[in-house]
């Protein structure tokens, strides 16, 4: 692939980017004076036509897209971690499906650079300044004509605890990882899974928008495959703040068919408390007794664990506040996006007609998935494409679209079984809606699980990988 | 199917969209439609006997391997006539024309079977790409007699040059063009729209080496002959939602 002179000359380094997470949180062994920023250099690196913070399934593909649609355009990706791990599939290696590693889950940038022909900065971005037009990093300046936001996710800890210390939520982040973001967290709880031993796996489901909805209950199928298959005595306890559950029937079907016994679903449990020496979880459960009851009735409990999957409430990375966005009043903070009667829907922020959005941030009403970020990252691409060119393109032109959104979700280790749930995505007003069916994967035998889909979650992987990274 | 159409020659190269390293000449008939030629070769059935139009059952996926021995093309006796001249656009934005289905009805189609999405394609394990006959139901669109990829229910359109109808693919499947001989065999002359037989063998090293002994053995270009067999027989399990 040719690259121009110009996204050879500043990038040195690969990268990718998901942007400013852990770099701006404070942690209890590097606590920074307030208002200091983190290593910023001032010193400009250059500027791109195009700028994108996050290298995920999102801003890869709009850098992807870009090239492949005008491989004149100036394409740079702005990202943190200098290798890419993928939290889809990722908990078939806990789950401990055949040939499935945390090797399968990380690839490197090299290729997709190469490849693709766009620049990539290892950095964290440090601040956003969208009047000069500028990111900074912890390595300088980055100068952009367009903005694409696709940081993805970060953890609320401090939202949903407000008295916490930042040693806590230090210590809640390294004895029970989230692992709803790539790196460290998968690593740590893989080591957790393949140490077990007799005892019970805890794994807690936030209220709000959060990144994979049924992310926790196949992490929890999983885990219990695995406890099944290598014969550990204990469950599989899911602590759900709300009654909600993604593809709920087909995931309740499985743990009624597979795993009674192991996987122990509780709805409506607010977490009240941790004490992670003790490894004791305190949690407030209501009850409620019919449709009407809006109060229920509540009760403290306190629940033993021997590994704790603690999924806090999630919230947009910080780098959409360092932008300045205008964001959605709730605790996850979506980006307002724009509309107008030309482009009832758009993946064009509403604050900024220069700087765009995809990936867990938009908001769109669509599902926070992987698949739905590379459809997004595909219209996100055309939309800037047009506009660079001095054109114009609605994504409403795109819509009404049947299977936006595919995900899978692998239920079983012996035969390999999953569920699918299958989004069509349309136009609801000023923002892009979705519509999910649940289907039977086997329809012989009434089963919501099928060993088509088993092999249709692992062809999912390989093609979304191939989609990013060729 | 006016073979001579595709010989006119017009001088020039494309880019190949997906990867712009992979440039290949082109031949572009005068009318603008995007077509390689490749080796003429007769699809024959196991047994090496030649495969005669009116013989094919309707509605049923066989697959035979073409241009390359390792790319696994469809072949459809569809239950009605397909559509004429049909207007394509490749991702890149080419426009070309496919003529129309062959045989005494027009209704034998044959495309390449490497989704245009991800590049998923009937192997001997399994397939998650195939036509779905029109009393089954498929979950990637309304009506049925289409062409699904149940990796992620990209649907194409069998009678009409395998148009996307929905799904996260973004251009046609590639087209195989057929003649239809006065003998009533058929043979496999070109490959019609924008291919990606370059990242398909890039991107399927280890499958290569595991089905057919080798990257060298896989990107041979079939001549002569092609096997054609069903999807059924090709594949030891067909998925298709």
């Amino acid at each position: 692939m040719n690259i121009s002179r110009r996204d050879l000359f500043k990038f040195a380094g690969l990268s990718v980017a998901a942007a400013a997470v852990t770099g701006c949180s404070t942690t209890a062994f590097d606590p920074l004076p307030k208002g200091s920023s983190q290593g910023t250099s001032s010193k400009m690196l250059g500027k791109h036509q195009v700028v994108i913070i996050g290298g995920g399934f999102g801003g890869l593909t709009v850098a992807k897209e870009l090239k492949k649609i005008d491989p004149s355009f100036d394409v740079a990706i702005i990202e943190k971690n200098d290798s890419f791990m993928s939290c889809p599939f990722s908990n078939c290696n806990l789950g401990g499906i055949k040939g499935v590693s945390l090797s399968t889950l990380t690839h490197d940038y090299s290729q997709a650079i190469e490849n693709n022909g766009y620049g990539m900065l290892t950095a964290v971005v440090t601040g956003i300044d969208r009047e000069k037009k500028v990111v900074y990093t912890s390595k300088g300046g980055v100068g952009y004509d367009i903005l694409v936001l696709a940081p993805g996710i970060d953890y609320n800890y401090k939202g949903q605890f407000p008295t916490w210390s930042d040693a806590k939520i230090a210590k809640a982040k390294r004895v029970a990882p989230a692992a709803l973001m790539p790196g460290g967290e998968h690593v740590a709880l893989d080591r957790m899974v393949k140490n077990m031993e007799d005892g019970d796996v805890v794994i807690t489901v936030p209220a709000g928008k959060y990144r994979c909805p049924p992310a926790p209950f196949e992490r929890a199928s999983m885990i219990a495959n695995y406890m099944k298959t290598e014969g550990f005595k204990g469950k599989v306890i899911i602590l759900n703040e709300t009654a909600e559950v993604a593809k709920g029937a087909a995931f309740k079907e499985t743990w009624k068919d597979l795993y009674a016994g192991i996987v122990d679903h509780q709805d409506n449990c607010k977490i009240v408390d941790v004490d992670f020496d003790k490894k004791e979880i305190t949690y407030v459960q209501t009850v409620f007794a019919n449709k009407e009851d809006t109060e229920g009735v509540k009760t403290t409990k306190t629940l033993k664990y021997g590994i704790f999957n603690f999924i806090p409430h999630n919230m947009s990375s910080p780098v959409i506040e360092m932008s300045g966005v205008a964001t959605t009043p709730d605790g996850f903070k979506k980006v307002k996006m724009a509309t107008s009667p030309e482009k009832p829907v758009s993946f064009q922020t509403a604050t900024d007609a220069n700087v765009f959005a995809v990936g867990d941030v938009v908001g769109h009403a669509i599902p926070p998935s992987g698949q739905s970020a590379i459809w997004s990252g595909k219209e996100c691409a055309k939309e800037i494409a047009h506009k660079l060119h001095g054109k114009s393109y609605s994504v409403a032109s795109a819509l009404p679209y049947k299977s936006a959104n595919v995900c899978y979700s692998m239920v079983n280790g012996n035969p390999e079984e999953a569920i699918m749930v299958n989004h069509e995505f349309m136009v609801q007003g000023p923002v892009i809606g979705s519509k999910g069916s649940v289907p039977k994967g086997d329809e012989a035998n009434n089963k919501f699980r099928s060993t088509g889909l088993g092999k249709a979650t692992r062809d999912w992987y390989k093609g979304a990988m191939r989609d990013l990274f060729n | 199917m006016d073979r001579r159409n595709f010989l006119k020659v017009v001088a020039g190269a494309t880019v190949i969209a997906v990867s712009p390293s992979l440039i290949r000449g082109n031949l572009y008939a005068a009318d603008g439609m995007l077509f390689s030629a490749y080796e003429k070769a007769q699809l024959v059935d196991a047994a090496g006997k030649p495969i005669k139009a009116s013989a094919l059952q309707k509605e049923v996926t066989y697959i035979f391997n073409y241009p390359y021995a390792s790319t696994p093309c469809m072949l459809i006796n569809l239950p009605k006539p397909t559509g004429k001249d049909v207007e394509l656009t490749s991702e890149s934005g080419e426009k070309y024309v496919w003529k129309s289905g062959v045989g005494k009805e027009r209704t034998i189609v044959a495309y390449v079977a490497i989704c245009t999405h991800q590049m998923t394609h009937p192997t001997p394990n399994d397939s998650f790409i195939t036509y779905v006959p029109t009393a089954k139901k498929t979950m990637a669109y309304e009506k049925s007699g289409i062409i699904v990829c149940s990796s992620h229910l990209s649907a194409f359109d069998a009678g009409a040059g395998a148009k996307v109808l929905g799904g996260a693919a973004t251009q046609p499947l590639n087209a195989v063009v057929l003649e239809h001989a006065a003998d009533d065999t058929l043979w496999a002359v070109g490959i019609l729209g924008s291919d990606k037989f370059q990242d398909y063998f890039k991107s399927f090293r280890p499958e290569l080496k595991e089905f057919y002994g080798g990257p060298a053995e896989a990107k041979k270009l079939v001549s002569i002959s092609a096997k054609t067999v069903k999807l059924t027989e090709y594949s030891k399990e067909v998925i298709q939602y």
